[in-house]
Formats: C-alpha cells, structure tokens, sequence
C-alpha cells in the first residue's frame, strides 16, 4: 500500500518537475534583454561573429525548437556552461554549492521546527500567562519583520559590536591557504555525519518502540544511542586532520542559521499554539485526564502528538519560504550556496547557470514534499493510501 | 450497605465575565456501595457540572465553592491534582457524553486502555495488561482482535463499548456514565445499557447513571434524582419515582413522555423554559412555570426534605399524583 503510494507520489513528481522545468525555460525567456541582446552586445564583434555566436547558441531557430533542445537537454541531465564562470559545467557549480545550502538550512529548518513547536506546545499548555503574551508578541515581530533589517542588526550585534562570530563568507581565508583540501568534500562529510546521526536516532527510537513498552526504558534507549552518536561523531571529527576546517566551516554557519531560525520559528509556534489550543478542548484530553494520566503525559502524548499534524503541513509551506528567504539570506551573509547563486546568476545573465539553480531548488521543493506527505502517513493513522 | 461517594450541599459555580453561574447548588446525595442511581434533567441543569465536580475535572473558570465529595470516607475537595490523579480511574472512571471523541485518534484504542492500565498499576506488564483488555472486550462484547484499530475504524457502537472496556479497566468502584448511550440508535442503546448493567451488577460496582432520558435511566438505576436549574428538586427509588413523583417538576417530566402500556393519555408539557443559571433567583427556580406556586415560592428556596422514607424533595408543595389525576377527572 504504501509502496503503491510512494511509487504514485513519484509519478506525480516527475510530472510536476517536467511542468516546472517547461515553466523555468518561458520564464527566463520573458527576462527582460533577452539571450540574443547579451551575446551580441558586444560592439567589437563583426556581423559574421554575431551571426556565429546566434548559430552556434541555436537562437536563429524557432522558440519551440529551442524550447525542445531545453528539455532534451535537461532531460539527458545536460545543463550547458556557465557563462560567468565560463567554461566550468553549471553541474559542477551546482555540484560545488548545493550542499552549502541543504546544510545551512536543513541545520536552520530543523532547529526553527523544534523551537517552534516545543515553544508552541508550552504557550498553549500554559495559556493566559504573561510569557505568553510576550512570546506571542515577540513571535509575530521577528515572523513579520524585514528579513534584510534583521540581518544586519544580527550581523553588527554579534559579528562588529560583540565580534564573536565572523561576518562573512562559509570559511576564514587564512585557514584553509595552507591546505589543498577541498571545502566541497568537508560539506559533503559534515551533511554525512548529519544524515548517519539522524538514521542513527530513528533507528533507535524504532527499536525503543518495538522492544519496550515502558515510556522510560524507550526513552533511555532514544537519548542514550542518540547521545553516543553525537558523541562518537565529535570525537571521530576532533581525531581527524580535516576536523578544524569542519570547526572553521560551522563557526560560520552560526550566524546564517541563527537568523533563519528566528525568521521562520514562530511560524511554527503560532500554528502549533493554535494548533495545541483547539486539541486540548478535545474530548479525548478529557478522557486522558480522567484516567488519572500526570499532566505531562496528557500534555505530550496526547495533545501535542495530535496538534502536531497541521504543524507538519506547515513545515511544508515554508520550505518554500525557505528557498526565496535563502536568496536574501545567503547574499547577505556572503554564503555562496544556491539562493545566491540564482541571485548572481540572473543578475549577470547567466542563462545557463540560472536555469540550472532553478531546476535544482524546484527538485529539493518536490523532494521536501514527498518526504512529508511520507511522514504524515506515519504520524496520523487516520491517513491510508 | 457502605456509603462509596456521599455529595454534602455541593455547590460549583462557574465564574463568567458577565456574573457567577450557579452550575451545582447545594447537590446532596449518597450513593452506596454496588448501587446505581440515576441522575436526570433537561440540558443545561448541571448535571455534567456535578460529575465533573467528582472528578475534579472543571475547567478554569469552574470552581467548587463549598461543601464536600466524600469518596471512601475521603473529603476529596481540596485533593491536589497529583492525589486526584490516583483516584481518578482507578477508583471513579467515567463514561464520557460524546464516545465518538473520547478516543485519541492518533493511537490504537487497545494501547490506549493498556494505558490507563499502566498508569495505575506500574507493576503490570505490558502483555498482561493486553491480556487485561481482551477479557475486557470479550465482557463488552468486542472481538478482542479489534485491539489494534485505530479508533477511526470503529463504529459508533464498538467505539462506546470500548468505552465502557476502558472504564472497566482498573476494577473502578464508581463509574459515572455520562450519557453513555445518547449518540447511538434506540436498538444498541439498549443493549449496551443492559451490558452495563450486568456487568456492573457482576462486579459489583456503583454507578451513577446521568441522562435526560428518564426512560433510559429508570431500565438501569435504582434509585433516580431529578436536577432542575442546578438543584436537585427529587430524588427517591426508581418506582417511586414513576408512581408517585412529588414535584411538579418531576410530575410534568412524568407525564411528557408516553406510556407503552396503558391507556392513550395526551402528554403535557411544562410550560416555559429553565431559568438562566447566570445569577439565578433566591427563590424556588422552578416558581415561574409551577402550576402550584404561592407566595411562598417566590420568597425563598424550598428546603430539600424527606416526605416518606428515602423520598427527598425539594417544594414547598410536595403534590400527591392520586389526588392530581382525580382532580383532573
């Protein structure tokens, strides 16, 4: 059953990727200039030269021809040259700066996700006190405020005034002189060393689950794998030659991933406020109170569990937000991932280059999807495919 | 016979921006070990206010102002939560008014008595505790393999007894079954009432029936009390309250619904409507639609007395129903 749905889900995207990916193409198209202006603008270049370079780049042929070869192109997984950075592959560049930014804001999301929800949890549980009031308040100001403005308050805050964090940039230039290593592959061991904690804790907690019935003995095997492996993570980092640059690399990701997180926190907790007030009105909060549950078990396993579900489709939404804030974001913070490469790339009119990061941030949007419409399935029993 | 639950002028008020509502006024009454009584009024008399006042499950603005709860001898008013939380369940569980949302849709109805399980007796394993809930779902008449559904894959019926499984299952003393059969068909709520009541009467266990079907109540309790406005204005054994209810109130609540047996009579309403508890009047409450009101009534509240043995009342003008159905003739 699942399987069936995961494998329509698929379907569904790859339709949805192939509309996107057409959509992109008219999309740069309708780019004021135009492709062919900026090829030939060049007043040096003689009329035959201009009529090579149309040739060659195939602009002397019809738009759906062009708009054929586009997608014959992207299909066979052919995204051209960069003009700017001319004659690297957008695949390598793409390549070079995706995982910059699937660190920076899956470290950002996930941190904003759990804050908001476990701040959200407790406003609601203790509603009418003045924390609440204030955070409310104080929730709405940093949700609604000029991302631009806070950043430049965060970065004078703490990278001028305090001058505990470094202003700029994804590393510290006198570092990283005296090595060959390459700062692509520390990116790719760090989201590596992500990804196996996280396998490491759901693991866990499955198991804790199906082994245990105690909330207790579940709740120390969770903790206790989860800690180890954070630990032996650290460790094997702090023996490894490469660990200072990974220290290097992170110390910098402090500021980028703090700001994202308080833009996008109280997203979370608002909803869950909401979310968690209309479920404790719920009969089956009565009923857990009337079998003698102590208030925390009623407030987690009961309410919060339940309130979470609207929670998670919002968590869904703001992936958006968090591809769009990433392009004020990055560009602010100097971190070269892919929003401000879209930025770059469409301000220098690099056709190529463009196109590639639009494709990519649509397929890490599609991805996103998937993997919650996943998680929902699991998180509320009610929901069968 | 050994009083379990003993109600001493309960009153619980809930405070509202626009004034106090006087939810349970001066509520006595004593229930005694393996007895059933029913409690009965329109919606709206207080009669889920007074169970929730037992539980100690008010919401925020609901307050116990004076009298006392005594369960097993204990005053448990002025319990703290954590205390209450030992009594609850194990020793008074409750049937709720809207089985279809009494049941956590995100976990499987069997974990979640298991739960109410463990929670009480920490020694027990999780296996016996599933053993626990089969024998219980076999008591309700419930397949024990339907453990592992999820609530939205019962239906309403299965949904209510899992219910009452789930109330059975830390062996309660008192059970108060709050509505327990309004949301389903005349058909199953009989049979559930009558598993109720076997099971009941099996275990020996006190049950506090609240409805504002009297017929409903008078197939299963014992005894019956009769809420108007927040005041219990009768409350006597079930027959006599059929043959020969006292108040008026209980007269017109009587003759508002029809007798299968016996001859055609045309059913009387009582006219009007219950007063408004938000700041209710110091006089009888149920003055302005009594037939028999005096002066009398519209001074002062009636005191709750006994007119035979184990028949209270609540009226200055207690009526004898003979001389009523003569005087009419």
């Amino acid at each position: 059953m699942m399987l069936k749905y995961i494998g329509n889900r698929i379907l569904q995207i790859a339709i949805l990727l192939v509309i996107y990916v057409a959509i992109v193409f008219f999309l740069l198209h309708a780019m004021p200039g135009g492709i062919k202006t900026l090829l030939i603008s060049n007043p040096k270049l003689t009329p035959q030269a201009q009529e090579a370079i149309i040739r060659a780049f195939g602009l002397n042929q019809p738009l759906w021809l062009q708009f054929v070869d586009y997608m014959k192109n992207v299909f066979t997984l052919n995204l051209g040259i960069s003009f700017s950075y001319y004659p690297t592959p957008v695949w390598n560049i793409i390549a070079e700066r995706l995982p910059r930014t699937v660190l920076l804001f899956t470290v950002a999301t996930l941190i904003a996700f759990f804050v908001g929800f476990a701040s959200g949890k407790s406003l609601a549980w203790n509603r009418g006190k003045t924390t609440e009031y204030v955070s409310t308040v104080v929730g709405i100001i940093t949700y609604t405020i000029f991302t631009p403005l806070l950043i430049f308050v965060v970065i004078w805050f703490f990278g001028s005034f305090l001058g505990i964090f470094p202003l700029n940039q994804f590393l510290n230039p006198d570092l990283w002189i005296h090595t060959r290593l390459n700062a692509q592959i520390i990116f790719l061991y760090i989201l590596m060393t992500m990804v196996i904690i996280g396998a490491v804790m759901l693991a866990s907690y499955t198991i804790a689950l199906r082994f245990s019935h105690k909330v207790i003995t579940r709740r120390m095997i969770f903790y206790l794998s989860s800690i180890i492996s954070v630990i032996f993570s650290i460790f094997f980092w702090w023996v490894s030659p490469v660990g200072i640059y990974a220290a290097d690399i992170l110390w910098h990701m402090v500021l980028p991933v703090m700001t994202v997180t308080i833009i996008s926190y109280a997203g979370t907790m608002l909803v869950m406020r909401d979310s968690m007030l209309e479920t404790i009105k719920e009969d089956f909060i009565t009923t857990a109170r009337a079998k003698g549950l102590p208030d925390k078990v009623v407030r987690d396993k009961h309410a919060a569990r339940t309130a979470m579900l609207p929670v998670v489709t919002n968590f869904v939404l703001s992936l958006g937000f968090v591809v769009s804030g990433g392009v004020i974001t990055e560009t602010l913070f100097s971190w070269p991932g892919m929003g401000m490469t879209l930025l770059d790339s469409t301000l220098a009119k690099d056709y190529p280059l463009a196109a590639g990061a639009l494709i990519f941030t649509g397929i890490f949007v599609l991805i996103a999807h998937l993997v919650v419409d996943i998680v929902y399935a699991f998180l509320d029993p009610r929901i069968r495919y | 016979m050994k009083p379990i639950l003993e109600l001493r002028n309960l009153k619980m008020y809930y405070d509202t921006q626009a004034g106090q509502v006087k939810a349970a006024d001066d509520v006595s009454f004593v229930l005694n070990e393996g007895e059933s009584i029913g409690l009965v009024g329109e919606s709206g008399c207080g009669k889920t206010s007074v169970s929730m006042s037992i539980m100690k499950l008010l919401p925020e603005n609901g307050r116990i102002i004076s009298g006392n709860i005594f369960f097993d001898g204990k005053d448990i008013v002025n319990f703290s939560d954590e205390e209450m939380n030992k009594i609850r369940w194990a020793g008074i569980a409750m049937i709720f008014q809207a089985a279809m949302n009494s049941l956590n849709p995100v976990y499987r109805v069997g974990d979640q008595i298991v739960e109410a399980i463990t929670a009480h007796e920490p020694n027990v394993t999780f296996e016996e505790a599933r053993q626990r809930v089969a024998n219980l779902y076999k008591l309700v008449g419930l397949d024990p393999e339907r453990m592992d559904n999820y609530p939205h894959e019962y239906s309403g019926g299965m949904k209510q007894r899992a219910i009452i499984a789930m109330s059975l299952a830390c062996n309660p003393k008192l059970i108060i079954a709050d509505e327990p059969t309004t949301a389903l068909d005349v058909i199953v709520q009989d049979t559930i009432l009558r598993e109720l009541e076997k099971v009941q009467k099996k275990l020996n266990m006190s049950m506090i029936y609240i409805s504002h079907d009297i017929a409903v109540i008078a197939e299963v309790a014992s005894r019956i009390a009769i809420m108007y406005a927040g005041k219990i204005v009768e409350m006597s054994d079930s027959v006599v309250i059929f043959k020969r209810p006292a108040h008026p109130y209980a007269i017109g609540l009587m003759s508002s619904f029809p007798s299968i047996r016996g001859e055609k009579k045309e059913l009387v309403t009582i006219p009007g409507e219950p007063p408004n508890l938000l700041n209710a009047p110091d006089h009888c409450r149920f003055a302005p639609r009594c037939p028999f009101a005096t002066d009398e009534c519209w001074k002062q509240t009636p005191s709750y007395s006994e007119i035979e043995s184990n028949h209270f009342v609540a009226c200055f003008h207690p009526q004898n129903l003979k001389k009523l159905v003569n005087m009419n003739a």
